[in-house]
């Protein structure tokens, strides 16, 4: 029941965004492409500054904010959270699954043990490892396993 | 309006035949995971051999061309032993919905399975959510359907999750120079448990991005909880670029324990919170870290990195610092990388009954990757300032060959020996099978 009510909202929500991106003006205003134009090298920093100047095209951001740098992926939620349009130009969305999802059985450096070069969370012995890192900082854990991927945790946490 | 709306649902009612579109593009990635692995914990010898299943696939320009379907899911059976919980097979519809997308404004509409991350909201539902530009700087998006629920929680037949979720955010830019955000969540009464505790999962809060000058910009966002009425979390960055290829951070996090985890049920009643009350009893409790990091770039290939960080908590205080180095050569086809990093940190983050949870971590990696072939070593070691149940490090040494059948298909096998406190000895091995029909993982076809 309350799923149909939130659902009725978000479809009245959903509408009401329509209606508005239906008046004229909005034709002046620019899309993202589909689909970053250009397909980039894997493995190692992007800098976007390689191929683009400062420009700001309607309320795009400066571009080059977006290199990744290694501050960059240690930091990408806050990018992510107002950006993350202009992430799926690039990155599938099963990308940031890797890391980020409801319920898997395998940690990413598992997954991709052949990507030492990637940053992917938990390498090593993290069954041992967790129980001083979700002491130190629980809301990190929260992030990922606080409304899922936790169905690993219930075996010994109970 | 009417001519959209008509557009969207022809086009969905097509979704049956997406051979009939004309310039479709489909893309599909699989990738094929079959492990070994041994675990000795001294007095047990468990052997397990799963077989998993990663899928995804993409068809894009659908229907009228602006009509997608993307899905993402696995599945696993053990051919031996249970390798996990209390199944012997098991699987997962990570994410599965139609977009469509509009020429304009970034607009688009998500109908299905799918994830949020929008301004303070982060969630899996399954139900709809939209997006787009307004005029005058100004953007709206909002969701909303059921929850995906995850694991039931021991001895509850639920989750702790609600059922229904709603939410949503509306911006203002001004050029490339200032964003605000205000989002909210709203989720459906939490069930009642019987054993833990879990509050309803409501948040407001407000988003920033300021960059007054290319040099310097300031991110971040405050959440505020309307169950408990009191600030949840701010988490804050600020980034100053001095000269190209230097990157300085600065950034702050604090949370209210109780506020932040209030719906975090399966945790309800853990030391995590650092009362003997539980967490929705003690309201005081507050996490704080702050910290910074300095990456540079000294050469296309070559980034250094040096980080530190503060942790306050009531268990205590500890502090992290040390630093990376990441490098490529020939052309990025060798690459190779170390890391260092100590956590000093007292009792109260300690392994019960240690009276130190301190630790070195020792990181160092190797690789090689050309249209052929690939290689990889990787050495993991966590070195305890107090042995855990008698061992005085965690380690684990993985080694990685894999080789292009085709351009598309690629066959990789790693084999891994570890030494830890958990499983006196831990070797996995493990043959991985991936298929993708586009090659580059970002970028261009993605
Ligand atoms: C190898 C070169 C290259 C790199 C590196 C690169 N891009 Fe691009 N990008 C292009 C080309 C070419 C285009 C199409 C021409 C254009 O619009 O500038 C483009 C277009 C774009 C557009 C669309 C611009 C518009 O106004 O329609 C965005 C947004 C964008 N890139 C973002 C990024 C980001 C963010 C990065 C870094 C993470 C990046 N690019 C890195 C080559 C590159
Ligand atoms: C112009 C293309 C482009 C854009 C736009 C882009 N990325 Fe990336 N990103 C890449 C490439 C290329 C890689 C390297 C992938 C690899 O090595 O397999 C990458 C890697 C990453 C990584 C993983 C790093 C690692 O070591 O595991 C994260 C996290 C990431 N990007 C987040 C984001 C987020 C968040 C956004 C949006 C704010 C974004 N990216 C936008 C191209 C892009
Ligand atoms: C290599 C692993 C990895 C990949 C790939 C990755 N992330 Fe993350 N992500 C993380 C980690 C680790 C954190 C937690 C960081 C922290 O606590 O500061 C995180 C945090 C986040 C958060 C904050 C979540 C919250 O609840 O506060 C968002 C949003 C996010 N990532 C979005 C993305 C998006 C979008 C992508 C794909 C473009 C992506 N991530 C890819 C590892 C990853
Ligand atoms: C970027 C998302 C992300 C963050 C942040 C994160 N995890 Fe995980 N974690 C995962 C994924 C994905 C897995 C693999 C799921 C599995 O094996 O069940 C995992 C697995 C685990 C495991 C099982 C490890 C094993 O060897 O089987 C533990 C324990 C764990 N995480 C604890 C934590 C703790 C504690 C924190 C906070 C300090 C944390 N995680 C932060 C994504 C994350
Ligand atoms: C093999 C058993 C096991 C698994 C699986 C496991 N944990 Fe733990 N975890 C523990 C133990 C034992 C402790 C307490 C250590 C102590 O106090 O000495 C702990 C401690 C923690 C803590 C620190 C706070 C506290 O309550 O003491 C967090 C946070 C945590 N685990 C999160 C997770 C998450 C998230 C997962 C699933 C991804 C997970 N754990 C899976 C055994 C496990």
């Amino acid at each position: 029941m309350t799923t149909m009510k939130a659902l009725c909202a978000a479809l009245a929500l959903a509408a009401g965004a329509l209606t508005i991106a239906a008046c004229a003006q909005m034709k002046a205003l620019p899309s993202l492409p589909e689909s970053h134009p250009e397909a980039l090298a894997v493995g190692q920093q992007v800098d976007c500054s390689e191929c683009h100047e400062d420009q700001q095209k309607g309320t795009l951001k400066n571009i080059n904010a977006f290199s990744h740098s290694r501050a960059f992926v240690k930091n990408h939620r806050f990018y992510a959270a107002t950006d993350a349009r202009l992430c799926e130009t690039c990155h599938k969305v099963s990308f940031c699954a890797d890391c980020h999802t409801n319920q898997v059985e395998m940690k990413p450096s598992v997954k991709w043990g052949n990507r030492p070069d990637r940053e992917m969370p938990h390498r090593g012995d993290y069954l041992t490892m967790h129980k001083i890192e979700g002491k130190v900082d629980p809301a990190s854990c929260y992030r990922c396993h606080g409304r899922g991927n936790n169905e690993r945790c219930v075996a010994c946490h109970k | 309006m009417k001519r959209t709306l008509c557009r969207v649902f022809s086009a969905v009612s097509l979704l049956g035949l997406p051979a009939l579109a004309g310039a479709a593009e489909t893309s599909v990635d699989s990738t094929t995971i079959l492990r070994i692995e041994q675990r000795d914990n001294g007095s047990q010898k468990d052997t397990f051999l799963p077989a998993t299943e990663f899928l995804s696939l993409d068809a894009t320009r659908l229907a009228d061309g602006n009509l997608s379907f993307h899905f993402y899911g696995w599945g696993r059976v053990d051919l031996i032993d249970k390798s996990f919980n209390d199944d012997r097979a098991a699987g997962s519809l990570t994410y599965g919905y139609l977009k469509y997308r509009f020429k304009q404004a970034n607009a688009d509409i998500r109908l299905g399975r799918q994830f949020i991350h929008d301004g303070i909201n982060n969630e899996q539902v399954d139900g709809v959510s939209a997006h787009s530009d307004l005029p005058y700087g100004f953007g709206i998006s909002a969701f909303g359907g059921a929850n995906v629920h995850t694991a039931r929680i021991f001895g509850e037949n639920s989750d702790g999750k609600g059922d229904g979720i709603a939410g949503g955010r509306i911006n203002y830019r001004l050029g490339g120079m200032l964003e605000l955000g205000a989002s909210g969540v709203y989720e459906s009464k939490a069930p009642t448990l019987q054993q833990h505790t879990s509050g309803n999962h409501r948040l407001i809060g407000g988003d920033v991005w300021f960059s007054p000058h290319k040099v310097l910009e300031v991110m971040g966002h405050t959440t505020y909880n309307t169950e408990t009425s009191h600030v949840a979390e701010h988490s804050y960055l600020i980034n100053i670029k001095p000269v190209q290829h230097l990157v300085l951070t600065g950034e702050f996090n604090e949370q209210n324990d109780r506020s932040y985890q209030y719906s975090w049920a399966m945790f309800s009643g853990t030391a995590l919170h650092a009362t003997p009350n539980g967490p929705l009893v003690d309201a005081g409790d507050t996490s704080r870290n702050y910290g910074g990091r300095a990456s540079y770039q000294i050469a296309k290939l070559v980034e250094i990195s040096g980080d530190y960080k503060h942790y306050k908590r009531v268990a205590g205080n500890a502090n992290r610092y040390g630093g990376d180095l990441k490098m490529g050569f020939f052309d990025n086809m060798l690459r190779a990388g170390g890391s260092y990093h100590y956590l000093d940190a007292g009792p109260g983050f300690a392994i019960t009954p240690n009276p130190s949870g301190s630790y070195h971590e020792m990181r160092a990696w190797g690789m090689f990757d050309s249209k052929s072939f690939t290689g990889a070593v990787d050495f993991i070691d966590y070195l305890f300032k107090e042995r855990v149940f008698n061992e005085k490090q965690a380690w684990e040494v993985l080694g990685s060959l894999g080789y292009h059948l085709t351009p598309q298909l690629f066959l990789s096998g790693d084999v891994s020996y570890g030494r830890n406190p958990d499983f006196s000895e831990e070797t996995r091995g493990l043959v991985r099978l991936t298929y993708n029909t586009t090659f580059s993982t970002a970028g261009g076809k993605k």
